[in-house]
């Protein structure tokens, strides 16, 4: 496929899904990526669905809070998309709705959760402050220093090693190529779209194509900067830990108001944590970070983390951790996904920096309409790289 | 199974619990020792249903994993690596179950 | 605050306690970690202090190392025996290692490090391999020398490595049974590889004398060694009961245990995990920790030594902790190079000489034939996460195919189980070698991250 419509770079959750909506619509499409498919936090990140305003957004003060809690608009969509997506697929995805905690354990964090409600009310998430006790009745393992809780019956998880395979080989089925270990190596403008060399084992080919999308998480900036553009997406890393099997006693999204956690327990019984916990970033020597190598890990935050989700499950205590690992995450300036055409270069898009699991085949969809030339999406409005384009004034 | 008592001298012992069974051990065996003297060559099933036992007997398999029960912890141990102590309660059935 | 230690070594068999003598004596802190009770390693691993055993290892062959024993147990230095080394982080004075105990978990500091953590059996997947009552060889041999047990009635020996008739004459002379030694390759490929080398064999007599001794022993007690003979099956319901073998002398032995000897893979979790070099090692497959001609990894303030950088026995583990120590000691400011040069000279000249002779017994051993090829697609390969071979070939047949072992990792869990891929990750590299057309040692092997042992949550959480 040298001559494709839509050349998609990042074999991820958000370029597959997007690569198969397109294919669907009839676009011929051909998927890039630097390693193989779902090789990046599409394939490091713990599952979660998580519909509810999430902690980091309310950490900043209440105007970064109502900026951001914007991205609480596409949740009902994301959320009928999670539940739809098995069947859509006709693929078993481990997806698991049966509810979501976030918990406080003090009455400062009591005050945040009810403020967190009230925006969400404001956004029609149905989440449901109770108490205590209340919560204990509907997840027996939270322990007794959980004074209250948000419930909302619509939260939980899904495999991220099942989902982004299932939607890769959805997209082949409707004609979709998928080229992995495939780097791209320059971007050029030319009359009515780009032509993009890249480069597969050392051999150099070019591709014509009418229209690209980045959706390349942590690689976005570096595949923006080779079509001369500031894509304002900042790695970070972060931690998880998986413990052993253990069988099913958690089948709930935990979060926290106060503390960094989020946990839950898979179906094959690993219980994985994490929940914004640092790992620190190498560095190349000249510069700038080393995205090659996966973030070292910080013991100390490692530790942390693991109080944290002992503190609130106790049972915890008991299972044997397995194994940590790093990832790096895209974020933006402004804690909202960048989703959009960018102004300064029609026809060139991108798709990174915010809840790539739990949004990403809202975007996706929304990013297929956009590229096909349909509707045009409102919501995604709010997340339009439009809002950067002040920083490239002087490229493109 | 077989205890080489030749030219071994033991120097005391003591019982334990397995899976309710009273199993007696000499001072210094390991879980997995008392295990197999005991006759008790399968320890759990696998995914497949499969019976599994131990391994390699140093510690890099995970195969011999147990749980050790005491009164406010369930802890899952090595057993190759874990020494026997006096009412040691142990227990085959992991929570893999 | 606690004064770190100058050096903790990781791993109290031959090479760890050769690195601590020399350490020591110097007037160095040392603290030394192993996962067993009381030091020796593998290969001296010693029964528990509550057991008296007369002539324990009492061959020619052990003298040296057993000598050694004895000199580190009167050492002045913290020995952290049934402790887990889980990962190792920089820190302000060089190390933070995070232990693992029956106690708990806790830090220990280091100026410096030493990884001597030894190898462990190549687990070579075979059907029926994971049939209770089969062990590998060397798991068989530690329950004998070490627990003074025999685990099992009637064994069958099978695999490509001479250590198992060792290990059968072993069980033949504490009472037990063995039915057949079955060797994979033919006698005729085991007396190619001596002749090709004959200065190795005439340096090796020592260990030559132990293999000879031990085929003497088994032939008096009527034991078939069986060449030629690679295993069909392990067969058997709820337990081992007999195998099967192909090949021209092919036939069945009823057994109710099973060692396995394919040869030994290095330990070498702890040091990818910190992020040192490690090569891979063909053959038996597996990764060793790289080093200079000082035994210094690629990482500063990391030394390694021992079958962790190579399995080559452990007279050369010996030679190589003792040269780790060396450099430790000149590194830390307390010698000077021309100190230690004559020695070190001596020292790599006696290791040149030992592994061209474990270079010939891995040639020997080669189980490469025999590694991955005509086994039926429901055989375990990740024995932790029930992956089979049928399940890796189907996800390397997948469009685009996977060529990271990370990437089948993802989409099979080969790898994400208890062992964390100690026992499967061999088996995975050469299936993707094969599917992708690159050698093992130009692929990635898995990720090794923290902790490098299994370890109870409760036990990592900082106690308020």
């Amino acid at each position: 496929m040298d001559r494709p419509d839509v050349l998609v770079v990042g074999a991820g959750l958000t370029g597959c899904a997007t690569g198969w909506h397109l294919a669907r619509q009839g676009a011929s499409v051909l998927i890039v990526d630097q390693g193989d498919v779902s090789a990046g936090a599409s394939g490091q990140n713990a599952g979660s669905l998580h519909f509810q305003i999430e902690r980091r957004f309310l950490e900043h003060g209440e105007a970064l809070a109502d900026q951001a809690s914007r991205v609480v608009a596409l949740n009902r969509l994301a959320i009928a998309e999670w539940r739809g997506l098995e069947e859509m697929l006709g693929a078993h995805l481990e997806v698991t709705l049966a509810g979501g905690l976030m918990v406080a354990e003090t009455a400062d964090e009591l005050a945040l959760l009810e403020r967190k409600c009230r925006r969400e009310a404001h956004y029609e998430i149905a989440t449901e402050l109770i108490d205590g006790d209340r919560a204990r009745a509907i997840a027996p393992y939270l322990s007794d220093r959980v004074l209250a809780a948000s419930w909302l019956a619509d939260e939980g998880h899904a495999n991220p090693r099942l989902v982004t395979p299932a939607f890769a080989s959805a997209a082949q089925a409707f004609g979709a190529e998928i080229r992995v270990h495939t780097r791209v190596v320059a971007i050029d403008d030319i009359d009515g779209g780009f032509c993009v060399t890249l480069a597969t084992a050392g051999r150099v080919r070019t591709v014509t194509v009418r229209q690209v999308l980045v959706a390349a998480g942590a690689w976005t900036a570096a595949v923006g900067a080779l079509a001369n553009l500031h894509l304002p997406v900042l790695p970070a890393g972060l931690t998880m830990s998986a413990t052993q099997r253990a069988h099913v006693f958690m089948p709930h999204l935990i979060q926290h108001v106060g503390r960094r956690l989020s946990m839950k327990q898979t179906e094959s019984g690993n219980v994985l944590i994490g929940g914004g916990w640092a790992s620190r970033l190498y560095q190349d020597g000249k510069g700038a970070f080393d995205l090659s190598r996966p973030p070292a890990l910080r013991p100390e935050n490692l530790r942390e983390n693991l109080r944290a989700a002992a503190d609130v499950v106790p049972a915890l205590a008991e299972l044997a951790l397995l194994r940590c690992w790093t990832g790096t995450v895209a974020l933006t300036p402004d804690q909202l996904p960048i989703v959009g055409e960018v102004p300064r270069k029609p026809g060139f898009y991108v798709c990174a920096g915010g809840s790539g699991f739990t949004l990403g085949p809202v975007f996706a969809r929304a990013l297929a309409a956009a590229l096909g030339g349909t509707a045009n999406d409102e919501h995604l409005a709010l997340f339009s790289p439009a809002r950067f384009e002040h920083l490239n004034s002087f490229m493109g | 199974m077989a205890r080489i008592d030749d030219g071994v001298h033991r120097n005391g012992g003591f019982e334990i619990n397995v899976d309710g069974t009273v199993v007696s051990v000499a001072a210094g065996e390991t879980v997995a020792t008392a295990l197999l003297a005991a006759g008790r060559v399968s320890l759990r099933r696998d995914g497949r249903d499969g019976p599994r036992g131990l391994y390699c007997n140093m510690g890099t398999c995970c195969e011999c994993m147990v749980v050790l029960v005491s009164d406010d912890a369930r802890r899952l141990v090595r057993a190759c690596l874990t020494d026997t102590t006096p009412g040691m309660i142990v227990s085959t059935t992991t929570q893999d179950d | 605050m606690i004064e770190p230690y100058d050096l903790a070594i990781v791993g109290g068999g031959p090479a760890g306690q050769a690195a601590a003598e020399v350490a020591v004596s110097a007037g160095l802190r040392v603290a030394v970690v192993d996962e067993q009770a009381r030091p020796g390693g593998q290969i001296l691993r010693q029964p528990p202090r509550q057991f008296t055993v007369e002539r324990w290892l009492a061959g020619r062959a052990y003298r040296d190392l057993k000598a050694q024993l004895t000199r580190f147990e009167a050492l002045p230095l913290d020995w952290f025996g049934r402790c887990s080394a889980l990962g190792a982080f920089p820190g302000a004075d060089g190390w933070s290692l995070q232990l693992s105990g029956p106690e708990g978990s806790h830090l220990l500091a280091a100026r410096r490090l030493l990884i001597a953590g030894g190898c462990y059996d190549l687990p070579l997947p075979l059907p029926g391999w994971t049939l209770p009552g089969v062990l590998s060889a060397g798991g068989v041999q530690a329950f004998i020398k070490s627990q003074q047990f025999v685990p099992g009635h009637r064994f069958v020996f099978a695999g490509t490595h001479p250590l198992q008739l060792l290990v059968a004459s072993q069980v033949v002379a504490a009472g037990g049974d063995v039915a057949a030694v079955l060797f994979a390759q033919e006698r005729g490929h085991l007396i190619a590889e001596m002749s090709r080398a004959p200065f190795a064999v005439l340096t090796s007599a020592a260990a030559f004398m132990i293999g000879a001794t031990a085929l003497r022993a088994l032939r008096r007690a009527g034991v078939p060694i069986v060449f030629g003979a690679p295993v069909a099956a392990i067969e058997g319901d709820g337990r081992v009961e007999s195998v099967r073998w192909s090949g021209e002398r092919e036939g069945t032995a009823a057994c109710d245990a099973v060692g396995l000897c394919f040869g030994f893979v290095p330990q070498t979790d702890l040091v990818r995990a910190i992020g040192a070099e490690v090569r891979w090692i063909d053959r038996t497959g597996g990764y060793a920790a790289c080093h200079d001609d000082w035994q210094r990894s690629s990482v500063e303030g990391c030394y390694v030594a021992g079958e962790t950088t190579g399995v080559a026995g452990a007279d050369a583990a010996m030679c190589e902790g003792r040269l780790a120590g060396l450099a430790i000691v000149h590194d830390s400011g307390r010698i000077t190079p021309s100190d230690i040069e004559r020695e070190g000279r001596r020292l790599k000249r006696r290791l040149a000489g030992l592994r061209r002779f474990a270079d010939m017994l891995g040639r020997m051993a080669d189980p490469t034939e025999w590694a991955m090829r005509n086994i039926p697609d429901d055989t375990i390969v990740c024995r932790c996460e029930d992956v089979t071979y049928g399940m890796l070939d189907s996800a390397l047949r997948q469009q685009p195919a996977p060529a990271e072992a990370s990437a089948l990792k993802l989409i099979t869990r080969a790898g994400m189980g208890l062992c964390q891929g100690r026992s499967c990750e061999h088996a995975v590299l050469r299936m993707l070698a094969r599917s992708s057309g690159k050698k093992p040692s130009e692929l990635n092997g898995f990720n090794a991250r923290f902790p490098a042992r299994p370890v109870a949550i409760g036990d990592l959480i900082p106690r308020p």
